[in-house]
């Protein structure tokens, strides 16, 4: 089976400035691959190339094994796209467009667009004119999803709804991969990422910097713990155990942050006595941005 | 990851699909079917006022012919002999008031399909679907065609019943043939706002390029008529070319050249979308 999305040096530059450099990436099929950067880090760019709406400057790329520049109808018959800003006709209602754009796929069974509709709690009927901003995104999600696409392409795909709504949203992802689907999600969002995706491509300034398994992107995630002693204690074995790093101490409260070895920390503690013990998760956020030390 | 039978069962079923030109021009049609009745009726109506206008006004302007200038006129149409209702819709409406007016429609169609389509950022997501950009511009010359011969046609229905209610004997036939004449006239300007919709990017310059050409077309046509400096210029207008088609002069030449421009042009559009990057 080949790869849902492929690149080889794929680069787009817009005059001096570059939209994406050298990209070289792999999504497997059926997997829910996240595509994350801050914005103007090129992420809309590589998506744009995918679906030849931009042409590449130089290098290549194929879709569910198709060429994107010599087979870009048959990528785009096989693909639901979401863009990151688009706009809708304001007298058109989502039900005209749904089925416009069904005659367009050559789809009559439109029973699992008006499920997706219904899950989305969206109006089919009145004016995208009259839809608010997130009921607009709600439109465009369906569109992108209504044809059981072979792989979605969704750009930033939650702005605009609602947390109670963009939890319906990753249920919908998670459906999707469950049926073998492929979902290749652009966000700058690191919190919906991190619950639907399995693989991550991180982008900077136009380059690729990593490729990493959730997992291991949380294993880079360091605890902050913070410790207040009944007395003054001595911070320095803390500082030489293995792992810690940022120690800091002040009256009796000691700081510092810990990797995975939380339970050596914890015994050394326990040498003296305690009277608060505070272990906190940090976010994704700040794993990401360990990848810009530029901008930490 | 479910079993490919499985995968199988959940698939939407696909139809033969229609092309997409057709699909897009039909919806394209649709969307439109409001504004361009309110052109089929402005324009009917104006050519009703006109030939109701006819009992009252030809007597008039025929005793002012005769004592105008040469010049004059030449630029009322060289009128000779009585002024008849052919002669009057030709000079006031069919070879004035339409081809200044209803190629307006065309362009507006032709520059949003492209360059006005990114600016309202529709495009994308139009593009998402198995849509060949080539059928973009297809459907937008469809619609134009179509649209423009709905308004004719009820252009034509509307000045054909205001005849027998003004007493005025107007052949249906003549004033088909010369409605007819204008279709491709009017789809030239059309295809030419396309073509710009798609190189320029920019709906304003869509417009603009072609609305240009049309107006300083109809000025050296009518300066054409009455100063001889300006004479050897009007073989550049394409008002010249029309000839008088409601007076049985239809200009078959024009008709095929001006269809052979439409082509050659749609063909440049579709080649120089095909090449280009789509605008965010």
């Amino acid at each position: 089976m080949p790869a849902a999305v492929l690149t080889y040096g794929l680069t787009k530059r817009y005059g001096r400035r570059t939209g994406i450099e050298s990209l070289d990436l792999e999504v497997r099929p059926g997997e829910v691959f996240g595509f994350i950067g801050p914005n103007g880090a090129g992420k809309t760019t590589t998506i744009r190339l995918l679906l030849d709406l931009l042409h590449p400057t130089s290098g290549k790329a194929q879709v569910l094994g198709h060429d994107t520049r010599t087979h870009s109808v048959l990528i785009r018959h096989k693909t639901g796209y979401l863009p990151g800003e688009f706009g809708l006709d304001p007298r058109v209602t989502a039900r005209r467009l749904v089925t416009h754009f069904a005659r367009l796929r050559g789809l009559t069974d439109l029973k699992y667009a008006f499920t997706l509709a219904q899950r989305l709690e969206l109006d089919l009927d009145l004016p995208c004119g009259r839809q608010s901003r997130g009921n607009r995104q709600k439109v465009g999600l369906l569109l992108a999803l209504f044809h059981r696409p072979e792989l979605a392409v969704l750009d930033e795909p939650t702005t605009g709804l609602d947390p109670l709504m963009q939890e319906t949203f990753l249920q919908i992802v998670r459906e999707a991969q469950q049926e073998g689907r492929t979902v290749f999600l652009s966000s700058h969002i690191l919190s919906e990422v991190e619950r639907v995706c399995e693989r991550v491509a991180i982008v900077k300034q136009g380059r690729l910097v990593a490729v990493e398994t959730m997992q291991s992107l949380r294993e880079r995630r360091r605890r902050r713990v913070m410790v207040t002693f009944a007395e003054p204690i001595d911070p320095t074995p803390f500082a030489m155990l293995p792992t810690v790093s940022d120690v800091r101490y002040e009256g009796s409260t000691l700081w510092l942050r810990v990797g995975d070895g939380i339970d050596a920390v914890v015994k050394l503690a326990a040498q003296h006595t305690v009277n608060e013990l505070v272990v906190e998760q940090p976010s994704l956020d700040e794993v990401f941005m360990t990848y810009y030390p530029a901008q930490a | 990851m479910t079993s490919s039978a499985g995968k199988r069962d959940r698939e939407p079923r696909l139809l033969k699909r229609r092309p997409a030109w057709l699909v897009l021009a039909t919806e394209q049609f649709g969307r439109r079917v409001r504004s361009t009745a309110v052109w089929g009726i402005a324009l009917g109506a104006l050519g009703a006022l006109y030939v109701a206008l006819y009992p009252s006004m030809s007597g008039l302007l025929e005793q002012y012919l005769q004592q105008a200038s040469e010049n004059m006129q030449q630029f009322f149409g060289g009128q000779q002999g009585p002024l008849t209702i052919e002669r009057w819709l030709e000079i006031e409406f069919i070879g004035s008031i339409i081809p200044i007016a209803l190629p307006f429609l065309a362009m507006n169609i032709g520059a949003r399909a492209v360059a006005g389509a990114e600016e309202r950022k529709t495009l994308d997501l139009l593009l998402s679907n198995p849509v060949p950009r080539r059928d973009v511009v297809l459907a937008a010359l469809v619609n134009m065609a179509g649209t423009l011969a709905t308004v004719l046609v009820c252009t034509w229905v509307l000045t054909i019943i205001a005849a027998p209610a003004a007493g005025v004997a107007l052949p249906p036939g003549r004033l088909a043939w010369g409605l007819l004449a204008l279709w491709p006239f009017c789809l030239f300007f059309g295809a030419l706002a396309l073509l710009c919709s798609t190189l320029f990017r920019r709906s304003f310059l869509a417009l603009a390029v072609p609305g240009v050409v049309l107006v300083a077309m109809y000025v050296v046509a009518q300066l054409a008529q009455a100063s001889r400096v300006v004479e050897p210029l009007r073989v550049l207008s394409l008002f010249y070319h029309l000839g008088r088609p409601l007076e049985g002069e239809f200009p078959w030449l024009t008709t095929l050249g001006l269809l052979v421009a439409v082509a050659a042009m749609t063909a440049a559009a579709v080649a120089g979308f095909a090449r280009r990057d789509i605008q965010t």
